[in-house]
């Protein structure tokens, strides 16, 4: 991989929308969680991770599906391109935000968050990669902005402005 | 044609169609609009009216996290397709409304429980005459469901209902026929959303291409 760091690095902010991944050490973010789920896989010391936006617990399985937007092929994905990137999985550690229920009385969709939590946490025991904090469920959206140069800070602020870090 | 469509190189509608959904949408619109209008009893115009298709990622462009109402209604009545109906409400158009409508002080508060029951009202009224146009035109009967509010994000309220729709069909985009109303006597904004799913837009689209046929 040639890779080349440049001083402002930590300004550029990279935009990840619906089914989208990035990995690498500039600060991601991600716009108005409500049942997807923004799942960050850090690695500690190499100062680098990424974020996938989550949409759907399991991947169908047929060609040019977009990685980041199922549970399996996200986590997939990010590790893949973590190691290429000189991570060991034994140094890689996961957070998770969002996976909402935006409704309360529609039958049907309103488990989704729930499944898409479950999905990911049976994926990352499977490989073993610890899930270190999580903000998860409740009927809140939540816009996420991941900092993997600041000790993987993951910073979750909700739509009535208010903010916590796990 | 193109200035009625916002898209990223998306094409899930063909020129005909398109102009079909926006003949759908439109005569909805129009009814939800004056429904509202008599309800505050002042004009209500459309101001923006596009068929947005774009790319799941690009969603975000459209709508963002800053705090609105939206309630959400599904689609009912003789189909068999989901979709869903969304009317969007910003904070400061909502305490608008409530003094117009229930003499509230006009002052930036909290979101409380009467406000709540007006924008359920109101959203009843306005997607119950939506649905009643598009319904006369296809010659069914179309319904909103009891309605469904949150007042939070426009964007992950969006993402969920399409990952509603999502589940079960497995596309990488989203089409939504979009109306912005503002009432000028009292700088109110308004959006409504027709969000159909795959199946539920063939569905209208089939249903109203018959009917046309046969009147023809």
């Amino acid at each position: 991989m040639n890779e080349t760091i440049s001083v402002n690095d930590q300004r550029e902010v990279i935009i990840i929308g619906i089914g989208e991944w990035s990995t690498g050490n500039s600060v991601m973010t991600s716009i108005g969680l409500g049942s997807c789920i923004g799942l960050v896989i850090h690695d500690d010391t190499k100062k680098i991770g990424g974020l996938a936006h989550v949409m759907l617990p399991k991947s169908s399985g047929k060609p040019n599906e977009r990685a980041g937007k199922y549970a399996d092929t996200a986590v997939e994905i990010l590790i893949k391109e973590l190691t290429q990137k000189g991570s060991k999985i034994s140094n890689m550690k996961a957070k998770l935000a969002g996976g909402a229920s935006m409704f309360q009385n529609f039958s049907g969709n309103l488990n989704i968050g729930e499944r898409n939590a479950e999905a990911l946490r049976a994926i990352l025991k499977d490989l073993s990669i610890p899930i270190i904090r999580e903000d998860l469920g409740g009927t809140i959206g939540r816009t996420v902005t991941y900092y993997p140069k600041e000790n993987g800070r993951y910073v979750i602020r909700q739509a009535d402005g208010t903010t916590r870090e796990i | 044609m193109n200035s009625k469509i916002l898209t990223d190189g998306t094409e899930v509608l063909t020129e005909e169609q398109a102009e079909e959904l926006w003949e759908l949408g439109n005569s909805g619109a129009q009814n939800a609009a004056s429904s509202l209008s008599s309800l505050i009893g002042v004009p209500v115009s459309i101001s923006i009216q596009k068929i947005i298709m774009v790319k799941l990622e690009n969603l975000q462009q459209y709508m963002d996290d800053s705090v609105a109402s939206m309630v959400v209604f599904q689609v009912r009545g003789q189909i068999a397709g989901n979709g869903s109906l969304v009317l969007h409400v910003p904070k400061k158009s909502i305490l608008k409304l409530s003094s117009i409508m229930l003499a509230a002080p006009d002052e930036d508060r909290e979101i409380n429980e009467m406000d709540m029951s007006m924008l359920h009202e109101i959203g009843n009224i306005m997607t119950s005459s939506y649905l009643d146009a598009c319904a006369n035109l296809l010659s069914i009967m179309l319904i909103p469901s009891p309605p469904s509010m949150v007042i939070d994000m426009p964007h992950a309220v969006l993402q969920s209902v399409i990952a509603g729709q999502e589940i079960d069909e497995e596309l990488d985009h989203v089409l939504f026929f979009k109306t912005d109303m503002h009432c000028a006597e009292y700088d109110l904004e308004a959006g409504l959303l027709l969000l159909p799913s795959k199946s539920l837009l063939h569905e209208l689209l089939e249903r109203f291409r018959f009917i046309k046929a046969k009147n023809n």
